[in-house]
């Protein structure tokens, strides 16, 4: 079709455009490798593999927006049946008499059915793709979804707030909407025998345009000519997400989702001497840098963010689309210097690093894989080496944890006092041989709101018969919130000081109250030799029941209840079923808030949060998933109990605040699940008749 | 600039204060760095990073544990420590004071912080007999001092917002009430390495001096009342407020 000339000039821009490519994607590999080394991915080639399956299908984009996400995947599949339909396009320029019309009848021996097939699929892709092009330009121009925006107290690249994000979308928009139509109308063009059946939007513009040898020319040149510039121009667009999403997914982290990556790589590279946590970008894990290259920016991490939710300064996703920033402006723009400025002044606000709870939810939601979380971590782990100024609640905790082995400066001879108070021996499992060693943790250790349900969960072990016995002063605090607040040096202190207690007791398995001592026991203390099996209480408890070691004497059908995922036992450690199967041997009537399971909403204390001095104004994620609770009940429960069950000590401070806190007192009433289950079991000892009305 | 800070060990309060005898059980209670120490360290150390210097910090080791709150010191900033052997964990302030002020004699320095008090000593006696022994003038209760040249500008506080600044020339004796910023944090793995690297210098007791005193009882505090909660609704609550109040012949 093309003359010799523009076969020339089409040799000549396709090699300059492959040039610009394969430069705009070896700055981007470049910078990727400048990254430290992350944890040892294991049999890469089958999660690849995985990855694409999982892309193709477009899974991992229904867990929010499902609506959008529908979309995309007509966009998705859209521009996939284009890579043929362009590779088609360029062959029918370059090579005489190929032409794919009329079920290709004018090339030889053509499979006419399979050219129809294709013909069809690539002009229906085509409306789908207008269409999915003018809805996603109609939600960020015009009904300006404000998803899309950040909050003003947000720390943005100054490209980002000058609405960089905009007009790379309106470039490629205006791409995909000019390209769909010069194809289309290159192959309208060519119908020079009418209609072709199988070319139903093809054939329309042909019934209107009619056939023109120099339209097929000028819209071969359009639809091909964008092309030429796009794919270059993609590698200094957020749209390198068409390429790095997947590869990103495939590279994703193996390792628990309770496991934190070390704050110093395990993997030395020769001669070079790492300080923990992340400064500079580069600090930063090569993973991680990918992140910024695989992300959208489509915010999802943000929606589900609770710092976020409750109008602090933190996006999980201006932390990526500002790496995203950073990293363009230093390696395709002239500022290379911009690589060492520190991140808290160019991809996150230190105010916001501090806001992070570190409930997952961010990871989770996110399509492509990334972990912004992951980067807050480091950064506060670097803060914390650097002499940062932190949040003296944070520093005081800190302190206590150091000297005391708990939060709340408490003395070390006093965490097993509540047991002491109990009405049968609790051992001491240093001293003799237990089956269950319960790992109780702080605050139910020494909250005095909270030990009441210590001392039920006491109870419940010891009427079920369970072998059990605690560490006494011999326990501090796991770890899991040191470590998230950045404090590395001090959660190995605390892992040693666990182990050494682990080590002079003799025990079968862990069974702890606290998710966040679950998790790091689970999940970490396997990194220091700790392998033992660890069991939430909720699972022993349900254990004890199924097994007919304690019975449900009283049904509670007078209690309409809904229940709280706790981060670090759902999210984090998929448990939850446990609660679920509790709450319906004991007979409640049982409600599922929208926010259930994997999307649970974090109650805000999670990261160090409980600990922090200054309280930031707005309404706080607890106090919002309380109104949840309460609109998931409905008018009417009637005259049953409406009660919002936890399963974590730490929810039971704040769910109880924010009843308080938000005038609901006498509609909700929060609950260990432990409560009820005394009740549901019956307690016969004096101890646990107090502990209920406590 | 040679800045030596007089730390104290001190039975830490957050268990219960083990009693045997006259005085505190020290074999069952967990030594601590006075709270006030905390901040004449981070008063010191913020001298020291504005105009320079050395920065010693020097203790009374009476249990063989005050390593760790040595190494704490030298994370925090300090440039050198040292420990004063004593293993006997019932010397009280004067007995330290007389101690400490030795061991300085021959330090020769410009200024020597000590906290202004500590939870067993709240007359602020060891500063201001390490000043007495030094015969160096002494300022207690200061919430900031800046030094320029070979003078200091302190600035106190006192009650009803009222605050005062003292120009002092070196060199004296501080009785730090507080840092004018709070006592930075010292990363574990920090106090860890210095654990490993850091050598503490070790110096015999010497001199003698006595308080004078001796305990004649310990014992935990009886409690003669207790407070009354009131509960029910704000009304309730109100109408028992002003009924007590009647009966108390106050309204």
């Amino acid at each position: 079709m093309l003359t010799t000339i523009e076969k020339i000039i089409f040799i000549i821009l396709a090699l300059t455009s492959a040039g610009f490519t394969f430069h705009g994607f070896k700055v981007i590999i470049d910078s990727i490798r400048r990254g430290r080394p992350a944890p040892e991915l294991k049999n890469v080639p089958l999660s690849l593999v995985k990855a694409a399956i999982t892309v193709l299908f477009q899974r991992t984009i229904f867990k929010a927006r499902k609506g959008l996400s529908a979309i995309h995947m007509g966009l998705f599949f859209g521009l996939i049946t284009y890579a043929f339909v362009n590779l088609f396009d360029a062959l029918e320029g370059l090579v005489p008499g190929f032409d794919l019309i009329y079920g290709g009848k004018h090339i030889p021996n053509a499979p006419t059915g399979l050219v129809n097939a294709f013909n069809l699929i690539a002009d229906v892709m085509s409306i789908f793709l207008l269409i999915a092009i003018t809805v996603f330009f109609a939600r960020r121009f015009i009904a300006k979804d404000k998803a899309l925006n950040y909050r003003e107290n947000v720390l943005l690249n100054p490209k980002v707030k000058a609405g960089g994000q905009a007009r790379d979308s309106l470039i490629v928009d205006v791409f995909v909407v000019m390209h769909v139509i010069a194809h289309v109308l290159s192959q309208a063009y060519r119908l020079t025998d009418g209609a072709d059946p199988f070319m139903p939007f093809a054939s329309f513009l042909n019934s209107i345009f009619g056939a023109s040898q120099t339209g097929v020319h000028v819209a071969w040149w359009v639809s091909i000519g964008w092309v030429m510039f796009i794919i270059p121009y993609l590698s200094r667009s957020k749209h390198t997400h068409f390429f790095m999403s997947p590869i990103n997914l495939g590279l994703a982290k193996q390792n628990p989702r309770g496991q934190l990556d070390p704050a110093i790589p395990l993997t030395m590279i020769e001669g070079q001497k790492f300080d923990p946590g992340a400064k500079h970008i580069h600090d930063l894990s090569w993973k991680r840098v990918l992140d910024s290259y695989a992300c959208v920016q489509c915010n999802r991490c943000q929606d589900v963010c609770p710092a976020n939710f409750y109008g602090r300064p933190l996006s999980p996703s201006a932390l990526e689309v500002n790496k995203r920033y950073l990293l363009k402006d230093a390696t395709f723009g002239s500022h290379p210097d911009r690589l060492l400025l520190p991140l808290t002044e160019t991809v996150i606000s230190p105010e916001a690093v501090w806001s992070c709870t570190t409930c997952y939810a961010c990871v989770r939601v996110c399509p492509v894989g990334n972990e912004p979380m992951a980067d807050i971590v480091d950064i506060r782990r670097r803060m914390l080496i650097d002499g940062y100024e932190i949040d003296s609640g944070v520093q005081n905790a800190l302190q206590s944890l150091a000297t005391n082995g708990n939060w709340m400066s408490k003395g070390k001879r006093l965490r097993g006092r509540w047991a002491k108070e109990m009405q049968f021996p609790v051992k001491n499992a240093t001293e003799e041989p237990v089956e269950h060693l319960w790992f109780v943790g702080d605050t139910a250790s020494f909250d005095e709101r909270v030990i009441p349900n210590t001392k039920l969960v006491a109870q419940l072990f010891h009427q079920g018969g369970l072998d059990f016995g605690i560490l006494y002063q011999s326990e501090s605090n796991a770890g899991n919130d040191v470590r998230r607040v950045g404090e590395e040096g001090l959660f190995e202190q605390l892992v040693e000081q666990n182990m050494e207690a682990f080590g002079k007791a003799q025990f079968k398995q862990i069974v702890t109250t606290d998710p966040h001592s679950f998790n790091t026991l689970k999940n970490e203390y396997p990194q220091f030799g700790g392998t033992f099996e660890v069991k939430h209480y909720t699972v022993t408890l349900l254990k004890l029941i199924e097994e007919g070691k304690l019975t449900v004497k009283n049904k509670l059908a007078n209690y309409k209840v809904t229940f709280h995922d706790p981060c670090y036992l759902g999210r984090y450690n998929g448990g939850f079923t446990a609660p679920r199967k509790l709450l319906e041997l004991l007979g409640v009537e049982f409600v599922e808030m929208p926010r259930n399971c994997e999307n649970s909403f974090c109650c805000g204390a999670g990261g160090g949060q409980i600990w922090m001095g200054k309280v930031a104004p707005g309404e706080r994620p607890a106090e919002n998933r309380i109104k949840e609770a309460l609109s998931t009940f409905g008018e009417g429960a009637g005259d049953k109990t409406q009660l919002f069950i936890v399963t974590c000590p730490k929810d039971m401070i704040m769910y109880s605040d924010a009843v308080k806190t938000t005038g609901n007192e006498g509609r909700i009433e929060v609950r260990d699940i432990i409560q009820l289950v005394a009740e549901a079991v019956g307690v016969d000892e004096v101890v646990a008749a107090e502990s209920i009305s406590a | 600039m040679n800045i030596v800070v007089a730390i104290k060990h001190i039975p830490s309060i957050a268990d219960d204060l083990p009693v045997k005898g006259n005085n505190v059980d020290f074999d069952s209670v967990d030594f601590v760095l006075n709270e006030w120490d905390e901040h004449s360290i981070e008063q010191a150390v913020l001298i020291k990073e504005a105009v320079g210097g050395t920065v010693t910090v020097i203790g009374v080791d009476l249990i063989g544990e005050l390593d760790n709150a040595l190494h704490l010191a030298l994370a925090k900033g300090a440039d050198k420590v040292a420990k004063i052997t004593a293993d006997d964990p019932a010397a009280d302030s004067h007995t330290q004071a007389k101690w400490l002020a030795e061991a300085v004699k021959g330090m020769g320095a410009d200024m020597v912080f000590a906290g202004v008090q500590a939870s067993n000593d709240i007359d602020g006696q060891i500063g201001a007999m390490i000043a007495a022994y030094l015969d160096m003038p002494y300022i207690g209760g200061t919430s900031a001092i800046e030094v320029s040249g070979s003078a200091a500008t302190v600035s106190k506080e006192f009650p009803g917002g009222v605050g005062m600044k003292y120009s002092i020339t070196l060199p004296f004796v501080a009785g730090v009430q507080s840092a004018p910023k709070p006592p930075r944090y010292a990363p574990v793995s920090k106090v860890r390495q210095m654990a490993q690297t850091a050598t503490v210098e070790k110096i015999a007791p010497t001199g003698e001096a006595s308080s004078g005193l001796a305990f004649k009882k310990m014992a935990p505090p009886v409690a003669t009342g207790h407070a009354e909660m009131i509960e029910g609704s704000s009304k309730e609550v109100a109408a028992k407020i002003v009924e007590l109040l009647k009966s108390k012949g106050l309204a």
